[in-house]
């Protein structure tokens, strides 16, 4: 009986009972897998195991005989999610001598994050994970872009999912999909709406509103068309105030720094300055507290062009982000680790919101999700949108299959519902498709649903 | 509170219990007797009950480890008050409460029954009794976590409230899959003794009975005399069995996947067995000079030793009639009882040895006073929170012992009557000494005392907590709050 396996049960072995294991927890017990957790701390296996129907296990990860009583004889996959980016490697290690698994690592330091495509091959990890550099990618990306709320890249960064709220009195208001699509001079697809707290994947006919917040698709050269055409102003950020000089403080200015960005830092600590003035040469590092009003003020708060509070504690973030909101027009993007209290959270309107966590778990669920169901086609990437009541997913498409060479329209009568082909990327080029397009092998295909966990591009049939 | 997932899970019980019903049908079909009627329209009553409450799934499916304990408690208490029902109303079992009282000791394993002359029973009846055994051994709530797909992590609540031991594991991540190896380990042994009764000469339908009496480690038989008139050959079957039954599942996980080194590296069953030599030899020292051989001897001393230990309550002697020194032995086996994650009763042999722990530690750190030492169990340090529940276990244990020996001391019988008795019910064991000896039974009780010994057993299978917690004021009170709200939303709704 235990060693019969369900049709989508893998046996996965997670180190680390923190944010990101206990996110993974939550969203790969929700996918019906089979879970066993290993912390040192017996109270977080306690709540853990309280909470979801996985097993937990009190010891050092990275230990033979506790690796043994998981049965990673047995596993197919090994995530490492502790605090030290080392002991991540060792049960990687341990765990690959041992048992016949894949393993993830998470690795945030920049030593080691330098060298993260080294460390995958040698040490034959299946991914090595970044979230702090994942993070700043993120906000880096958005800073771009200044009037979006969320941006996420696909096809390698060829095309990009903006997500944007409607002011009152911009012209899209009122106008149905239809109507905008004719007035564009090149396409773009408006994939999901959420208004008054319902999310809609739309169809031609759906007419926008003032107040909705709306994801569109397009590829990287045509969004500042759509953006200009439908007069959402956008201007460049050419300085970044960022308050917290933590690991992602550092990834995210060197982005912004390479963009040819003004970076400015406070921290607190003088010897986290001391390293940072020294890794970042070109920043201006600024010894104090970042949550002082006259030094914000003094630092030029009210002018900056965008500002990015990443301390280590959410209520400082928020607390941080209605300040700007309040005194200045910056752009700020606010960083949550913890997410509780989620209502009271969202109904604070911060605007751009990045969580860490979720950036994780997203890569690791895609991943594990391709893995359990890689035939015909695999996914590329997986994220969460409008708090999870969306997927926006990118496959693979590696050989034929009834989805394949066929024109979309032919299959629209058996597309499933909530669901929307959002883009193909062929050889590197965006296709916005309509119903003459198709899907060809060697595609990578973006699929917008509202049917959660999708593991195969075959499921957009009924 | 969420009620509503308690009444669901509820329904879900009755309906398993309905169908469960139709077994003894089945039986009354083959033997062609007419009490299977009311034994038909009892399930389909259960039925339509657990239909009623099972109409629609709740939409919030989660629920603590409060409403784990009261969902349980509440499904045991139908369970016996339906699983009597049958029998009272065939008037198989004349009194109401007697009925309730044997079916409360069918599901509880306990064994102990108010009927002097079993053998005038219908089949039908028997086979009913022996059922209950079977079901309540490993627990119903966990045979429906094996079969129901309950979402959310929160069905460990369940099984929290239902098995035996101070802490419980899984044997894998999920639940469900637990709960299902846990069933086909049990399913298979009582497969194995049945067929070797069988082959031993007992008939199908009494190898069928014992097979499911001694997996559940109940006790009902189906001869007045237990098992004294069985061969040697058949004793020793169940003999073995009982003891089989009364050890942790999970030796038996990991004896199917060849774990070895770890199936006998378990502190508790080597206790457990180590407890069992000691006893057999010590009551064969005692009773040696009573029968013709020694071969009689040790047979006997075996049998009553692990009926009484693995909480069974079968016999083949009347160990009433033994030394002083056997019959005290036989009474602390009933408080050891077996291991945790048995079907057994008893306080269990970890909760013993634990605390026996805790009890040199205290010796050492009188010698020591700075001294600090973690008391260890099965190779790992135990934690705080479970010394601690182990203690307030042992002391509500006494409490609830010294209460229900005040009440039944009622009917003026003498003092190892009324002690035994409490003690063999709240142990899930079935016979006492005396009055209650295993030759005699609990008939002669009045209702009231019937009644006290009906919540020791429920109260001893679930391990005293789940039950006790009905009679906490907080639990009522919640669940009258969250029904009027339940209520509120609901007429909220509906305007909207």
């Amino acid at each position: 009986m235990g060693s019969k396996r369900d049709k989508q049960g893998m046996k996965i072995i997670i180190v680390g009972a923190g944010n990101v294991g206990s996110t993974l927890v939550e969203q790969l017990a929700h996918e019906g897998h089979d879970i066993t957790i290993i912390d040192i701390v017996a109270r977080k296996i306690q709540a853990i195991t309280d909470n979801y129907d996985v097993m937990g296990l009190v010891g050092n990860g990275a230990s033979y005989s506790v690796l043994m009583e998981a049965g990673i004889e047995q596993a197919d996959l090994m995530i490492a999610v502790t605090e030290a980016d080392e002991l991540n490697l060792l049960c990687c290690t341990v765990a690959k001598r041992v048992g016949r698994c894949a393993a993830i690592a998470r690795v945030r330091m920049p030593d080691y994050s330098k060298e993260s495509r080294y460390l995958q091959e040698q040490l034959g990890l299946a991914l090595v994970i970044n979230p702090e550099m994942e993070t700043a990618k993120e906000a880096a990306r958005i800073l771009a872009l200044p009037t979006a709320l969320e941006v996420v890249s696909f096809a390698h960064g060829q095309a990009e999912l903006i997500k944007l709220a409607i002011p009152e009195n911009n012209m899209i208001a009122g106008m149905s999909l239809e109507e905008i699509g004719k007035k564009l001079p090149q396409r773009a697809l408006v994939c999901a709406v959420e208004r008054n707290g319902e999310v809609f994947i739309p169809s031609g006919s759906f007419r926008l509103q003032a107040g909705d917040t709306l994801s569109f698709v397009a590829s990287r050269r045509n969004i500042r068309t759509f953006m200009d055409t439908f007069g959402f102003k956008s201007r460049r950020v050419r300085d970044t105030l960022i308050v917290g000089g933590s690991k992602a403080s550092y990834y995210l200015a060197q982005e912004l720094l390479h963009a040819g960005v003004a970076v400015k830092i406070i921290e607190q600590n003088r010897e986290r300055c001391d390293e940072l003035s020294i890794l970042l040469p070109k920043a201006v590092i600024i010894n104090g507290d970042g949550t002082d009003e006259a030094l914000l003020k003094e630092e030029g708060i009210e002018r900056a062009d965008a500002f990015v509070p990443l301390t280590g504690i959410d209520e400082v973030n928020i607390i941080l982000t209605l300040y700007a909101k309040k005194i200045s027009g910056a752009k700020v993007i606010t960083k949550i680790n913890r997410m509780n209290f989620k209502s009271v959270v969202q109904s604070l309107e911060l605007g751009s919101v990045i969580y860490p966590r979720y950036i994780t778990a997203e890569a690791i669920v895609a991943y594990v999700r391709a893995k359990n169901e890689s035939r015909s086609d695999s996914i590329e990437t997986l994220y969460h949108m409008f708090d999870h009541r969306v997927e926006a997913i990118e496959f693979v498409v590696n050989e034929e299959s009834e989805v394949t060479g066929k024109p979309l329209k032919e299959m629209r009568q058996r597309m499933k519902k909530e669901l929307l082909i959002a883009c193909i990327n062929r050889d590197g080029h965006i296709i916005i498709p309509s119903g003459h397009d198709s899907i060809e092998v060697g595609d990578t295909v973006m699929i917008v649903t509202k049917n959660a966990g999708m593991q195969s591009l075959t499921e957009i049939l009924n | 509170m969420n009620n509503a997932m308690i009444g669901y899970i509820l329904g879900s019980v009755l309906k398993i219990e309905g169908i469960l019903l139709l077994g003894p049908c089945a039986a009354a079909l083959w033997f062609k007797e007419n009490v299977g009627w009311y034994y038909l329209c009892v399930a389909a009553f259960c039925i339509l009950c657990g239909w009623l409450l099972t109409r629609r799934k709740p939409e919030d499916q989660v629920f603590y480890l409060k409403e784990g304990c009261v969902a349980t408690a509440l499904s045991w208490l139908a369970l016996s008050f339906f699983g009597g029902l049958p029998m009272y109303i065939s008037g198989q079992i004349p009194g109401f409460i007697d009925s309730m009282f044997e079916a409360a000791s069918g599901f509880t394993t306990t064994g102990a029954t108010i009927l002097g002359d079993v053998e005038h029973l219908a089949r039908t009846t028997l086979l009913w009794r022996s059922m209950t055994h079977w079901i309540g051994g490993m627990g119903i709530l966990v045979f429906l976590l094996a079969i129901v797909p309950l979402s959310g992590g929160s069905n460990m609540n369940i099984m929290r409230a239902e098995s035996p031991g101070p802490s419980v594991g899984k044997l894998v991540p999920k639940v469900r899959h637990t709960a299902r190896i846990l069933y086909l380990i049990y399913i298979g042994l009582t497969v194995i003794e049945m067929i070797l009764l069988y082959c031993g000469g007992m008939s199908f339908f009494e190898s069928v009975n014992h097979a499911m009496a001694t997996a559940g480690t109940g006790g009902f038989g189906v001869r007045n005399d237990s098992l004294a008139s069985y061969t040697p050959y058949l004793q020793w079957v169940v003999t073995i069995f009982m003891i089989l039954f009364g050890v942790n599942f999970n030796a038996y996980y990991f004896i199917i996947f060849r774990q070895f080194r770890k199936a006998f590296g378990m502190e508790e069953v080597r206790y457990y067995l180590l407890i069992v030599i000691m006893a057999i030899g010590l009551v064969f020292f005692c009773v040696r000079p009573m029968y013709a051989s020694s071969s009689d001897g040790i047979r006997h001393a075996a049998f009553q030793v692990s009926s009484i230990m693995s909480t069974t309550g079968f016999s083949t002697v009347d160990f009433d009639l033994w030394p002083q020194t056997a019959r005290t032995i036989m009474v602390l086996l009933m408080f050891i009882g077996a291991c945790a994650g048995s079907t057994a009763g008893g306080m269990k042999v970890s909760r013993i040895v634990i605390a026996a722990k805790t009890v040199k530690k205290e010796l050492a750190a009188y010698l020591h006073p700075k001294s600090i030492k973690k008391i260890r169990f099965e190779g790992k340090p135990v934690e705080h929170e479970v010394v601690r529940s182990i203690n307030v276990y042992i002391i509500t244990y006494a409490v609830v012992f010294a209460v229900s020996v005040f009440f039944v001391s009622f009917n003026n019988c003498n003092l190892e009557t009324n002690v035994t008795a409490v003690a063999a019910t709240i142990n899930n064991v079935g016979p006492g000494l005396a009055m209650v000896g295993p030759t005699l039974n609990y008939g002669h009780f009045s209702m009231f005392t019937k009644c006290v010994l009906i919540f020791d057993m429920i109260a001893g299978r679930l391990e005293l907590f789940p039950l006790l917690m009905l009679f906490h004021p907080g639990i009522w009170k919640e669940a009258a709050r969250s029904s009027k709200l339940q209520k509120v939303l609901h007429r909220d709704k509906n305007q909207a």
